[in-house]
């Protein structure tokens, strides 16, 4: 059971692409954990499903890097939330980030599709 | 920065919260919704897990959570917890005095500046039958050519160990400790007096001025510390000695003086033997090659006269470091080398039974365990709980360990004090505190893997389906305890054989006859190297006043004084036998008694006549020979009548006495070896002892008052008035009974067997302990098995031999197994080893039994258990 709860975590392709959707709904404004679920879940037309836990050892990873921080705060129904905003140093990776998604993008697009090229 | 792991769990429970609060917004019931939010979030736990296990730092926090939650856990059992800490407490707190012991004695560099540059002059022998080793004792000779010829070392002589001596301190006297140091010994060790100077060259010659440097703590004591105490006078061996200076408080030295004199080496008296020792430091520039160079360069047969030349002995002079040479020639190294083995096989027995009890608790944690990996535990947090867990009781028991190590040393040095000085300035510090702590952070690793892999290994479902004991124990799983129960049986037999024979030598030792009758015998001493006692009538003035107090004393039956006593290291001299020229090489030990010497001990008389108040000084000169004397060197006649020329004068032999036994420090052939032997003795009447004779007796010998009285208590009493009322200003040492004089004899066997004895006794318990924890755990994991048994007719006594039956098996391979590997073990005990040997088959058997009837109860008791076990109960 561990076992294949830890190849999950490292080796999917969404793993590193989960801290590229994190960091692009922070861009938005600060956000607590369930709302960063949601956004993903609601934005993706709830293509991507989100394990709600999965997404703290990515937060945890996130703020150790220093391109997200976070703080307690109040939640828009008056609970007890841990807010997380982006630094700047996590608008660079995110700028970054975004580039090589795009040129993966194009270029697995160039391979399915090359006659249209 | 980093956060902490509750944070992180915090967080999370706010996050579920607010999903349960958006869900039951949306209709959900409550139940419903948090049913819900968990199938949508995961485990939190496993989350917790993989974050403390993304980071350095998280591992930490995560340790920390571990520690806590071990805690609890340890707390939960309690029985469990201080049998673990206490096993290793004891094992640590012996380990660490032990240490601190070899730390100070063999390891630690001695306290003065650059102690890599020190060593003793030493006489390397290589004999024809191929014996080696060095003395360090040197004769004036050696020590002229090691000033004049060698270069390279700078060099002090001094004469070994501190000596009592008289000291008047204003209207009180004392015995002080001194020792004689050449000029140039304070510079050579590198410490300069605090107050004054060391001896001059000048001083330092035959006949020079009497002055004298004191110890630190003398100086505290008799002056309080003044600066003033330069050119005062102090008494000493009732002659004014000039205070030149004193040494700093953290002057330490091997022999441990209240006070230091000139030793005004020669080649003639003490210098014509080996009485000295070397003591050399590198000069600066110089090597350890070139000193060796010298040394051997003035390897002349005529410096080592002294030796006497034997065939095919080869003698070189040669350097030993300072430490190294002290240790192995006062005898410190190999009682230490032995407790530490036994200490360390002490602990590794503990370590065995920690991991035994470790591996029996995992076993019934197993659904634990099971429970917290399916609920999405990782393997490695897993196994990291359970190190944690060997940790936390490990940390307890190294801190309990040093304080058991702390007071161990305190009753170790007590203990010790009397037969190994140097054990008094052992002190348990930050390096014993380091090595401790790393020890027991070390035997957790060692008792902590083991289980803690065995414990990962489990199967989730297995282990599930299994918890519910429905299935019979597996045999599979014990096989390591049984491993370790064999190993801490043999150990436990290697220690146990090892103090038996320590154990056979004391006894053989004490239950020697002393040839007299000890009880009812009180003595004291004082030391007689003093100016107001140097004319044999002075002396005897002082034996008669005393005496003739002490005869007049109701309730004292009998009084005599003698040099020494039997059971101490007498004075061995060489004779000759005016009739037969052709014994030659002679040596026998020598007493001067007063003349109800043998009445007062009850040493029988064998033939002739005793001594009486006759044999005055003018008279003619008797002696009175033992019966080993009369063996050795009057074989085929009677002595009777014999003259014997011993002490410069010719004496006649007028009487036989028994055999008494004595301190050896002589060896012949045909006399039994050992520490306490029969040997050849010559009694002569003190009132025939010469002025010169008992000046230089005085010097390392002490006459002992020896009282027979109805109750010890009037005898001691006695004994200090009748000194205090012949001469108010000689200090007496305590009075001690005879039995005490006689066990100071065998003190060195007798600390050895009782230290080493301790460590067996120990390892036994452990042993005890691991078995019994064995079958205490098979009756509790096959309770069901056995109900099921008895409820189809087995009998209970068949039942409980077969379980108990199964220790006393391991037991006795363990035991075989020790025994056969005591045979090499044995020979680090065979040089303390009088009247047994090594391979003692009484010992050997006797520790073998000894160990199965442990064995035997251990696994007994457990098995009682069975009986207790109702069918009807354990098959529900």
């Amino acid at each position: 059971m561990g076992r294949r709860r830890k190849k999950g975590a490292e080796g999917d392709l969404l793993a590193g692409t989960l801290d590229m959707l994190i960091l692009r709904v922070l861009r938005a404004g600060p956000a607590h954990g369930l709302f960063i679920a949601q956004a993903i879940e609601r934005r993706s037309d709830d293509v991507l499903l989100v394990e709600q836990g999965s997404l703290y050892p990515a937060l945890h990873r996130l703020e150790e890097r220093k391109w997200i921080a976070a703080d307690w705060g109040v939640s828009d129904t008056n609970r007890r939330a841990r807010f997380y905003r982006l630094t700047p140093a996590g608008k660079r990776q995110l700028a970054a980030e975004e580039n090589r998604w795009a040129s993966i993008v194009h270029a697995i697009g160039r391979v399915m599709r090359p006659e249209t090229e | 920065m980093t956060r902490r792991t509750t944070d992180h769990i915090d967080e999370m429970a706010a996050h579920i919260e607010l999903y349960v609060e958006e869900l039951v917004a949306q209709g959900h019931s409550i139940d419903e919704a948090r049913r819900l939010a968990r199938v949508k979030f995961g485990n939190p736990r496993s989350r917790v897990e993989q974050i403390e296990e993304s980071g350095g730092m998280q591992f930490v926090g995560a340790i920390w959570r571990d520690a806590r939650y071990a805690l609890r856990v340890l707390g939960r059992a309690p029985a469990f917890t201080a049998t673990a800490v206490l096993t290793l407490a004891l094992a640590i707190g012996a380990n660490a005095a032990v240490f601190s012991l070899a730390n100070t004695v063999l390891l630690q560099p001695l306290p003065y500046p650059e102690p890599d540059r020190l060593a003793l002059v030493v006489t390397r022998f290589h004999t024809a039958e191929g014996t080696e080793g060095f003395d360090i004792s040197q004769d004036g000779r050696q020590w002229e050519a090691t000033r004049d010829r060698v270069a390279s070392l700078d060099a002090a002589v001094y004469s070994g160990g501190g000596g009592g001596v008289n000291l008047i301190l204003g209207d009180t006297a004392v015995i002080a400790r001194q020792q004689r140091v050449s000029a140039g010994y304070f510079r050579v060790l590198g410490v300069a007096p605090l107050v004054g100077r060391e001896f001059t060259v000048e001083e330092d010659v035959p006949n020079g001025p009497a002055v004298a440097v004191l110890s630190h703590a003398l100086w505290q004591r008799v002056y309080r510390g003044q600066t003033n105490v330069l050119g005062q006078s102090v008494f000493l061996r009732g002659e004014p000695y000039t205070v030149v200076g004193v040494m700093p408080a953290d002057f330490k030295s091997w022999a441990d003086p209240d006070l230091w004199t000139p030793l005004r080496p020669s080649t003639r008296g003490e210098g014509a033997g080996t009485n000295y020792e070397v003591v050399a430091r590198l000069r600066p520039g110089a090597t350890w090659v070139q000193a060796r160079g010298e040394l051997e360069a003035m390897s002349v047969p005529e410096i080592y006269e002294s030796r006497g030349r034997r065939e095919g002995l080869t003698l070189v002079q040669d350097v030993q470091p300072l430490q190294q040479a002290i240790a192995s020639s006062y005898g410190l190294r190999q009682p230490i080398v032995l407790l530490g083995a036994s200490a360390g096989i002490v602990l590794l027995v503990a370590c065995v039974n920690l991991a035994a009890l470790l591996l029996a608790r995992g076993a019934g944690r197993t659904k634990e365990i099971a429970t917290r990996m399916a609920l999405g535990s990782g393997r490695r947090a897993v196994v990291r709980q359970l190190m944690v867990e060997a940790g936390v009781v490990a940390a307890l028991g190294g801190v309990l360990g040093l304080v058991v190590g702390y007071l161990g040393l305190e009753w170790l040095k007590s203990l010790g004090a009397d037969v190994y000085s140097e054990w008094k300035m052992v002190s348990l510090d930050g390096t014993v505190v380091a090595v401790t702590l790393g020890l027991s952070a070390l035997t957790s690793l060692v008792f902590g893997l083991v289980p803690a892999l065995q414990a990962s290994r489990i199967g989730v479902q297995a282990s599930m389906n299994e918890s519910g004991s429905r299935s019979i124990a597996g045999s599979a799983r014990r096989w390591p305890r049984r491993a370790l129960v064999i190993a801490e049986v043999a150990l436990g037999v290697v220690l146990l054989v090892s103090a038996g024979l320590l154990m056979r030598t004391f006894v053989e030792l004490r239950s020697l006859d002393p040839g007299f009758d000890p009880e009812g015998l009180v003595t004291t001493t004082a030391s007689l190297q003093d100016k107001r006692y140097e004319s044999a009538e002075s002396v005897n003035r002082l034996f008669a006043d005393t005496l003739r107090v002490l005869e007049s004393t109701p309730g004292v039956e009998s009084a005599s004084v003698s040099l020494e006593l039997p059971y101490d290291r007498l004075l061995n001299l060489g004779f000759r036998m005016p009739d037969d020229p052709d014994l030659v090489r002679t040596i026998t030990n020598a007493m001067y008694v007063t003349p109800d010497f043998i009445g007062t001990l009850r040493i029988p008389l064998r033939d002739g006549r005793g001594l009486s108040a006759q044999d005055r000084s003018e008279a003619p000169p008797v002696v009175l020979v033992n019966e080993s004397w009369a063996r050795f060197y009057s074989k085929d006649r009677s002595p009777l009548g014999r003259r014997i020329s011993i002490l410069g004068t010719e004496r006649e032999i007028v009487g036989v006495i028994g055999n008494v036994q004595q301190l050896a420090s002589f060896s012949l052939d045909g006399l039994t070896p050992g520490p306490i032997v029969s040997a050849p003795l010559v009694l002569v009447p003190a009132a025939q002892t010469g002025d010169a004779s008992l000046r230089t007796l005085h010097t390392w010998f002490w006459p002992v008052w020896t009282v027979r009285s109805r109750t010890p208590a009037i005898g001691a009493e006695a004994l200090q008035r009748a000194i205090r009322e012949a001469d108010s200003m000689l200090p007496t040492a305590e009075v001690r009974s005879m039995d005490q004089v006689m066990a100071r004899a065998t003190s060195r066997q007798r600390l050895l067997m009782t230290l080493a004895g301790l460590l067996a006794g120990a390892t036994l318990l452990l042993s005890a302990i691991g078995i019994h924890g064995l079958i205490a755990h098979t009756v509790a994991e096959r309770r069901r098995e056995f109900g099921i048994r008895l409820a189809l007719g087995a009998t209970p006594a068949r039942t409980m031999r077969a379980v108990a039956g199964s220790g006393l098996a391991l037991a006795a391979v363990g035991a075989v197994l020790g025994g056969l590997l005591s045979i090499p073990a044995t020979s680090l005990v065979e040089s303390f080893l009088w009247g047994v040997t090594g391979r003692d088959p009484v010992t050997y058997v006797a520790v073998v039994l000894f160990m199965l009837v442990v064995a035997g109860l251990a696994s007994l008791l457990p098995a009682l258990r069975i009986l207790k076990l109702d069918p009807a109960q354990t098959l529900r």
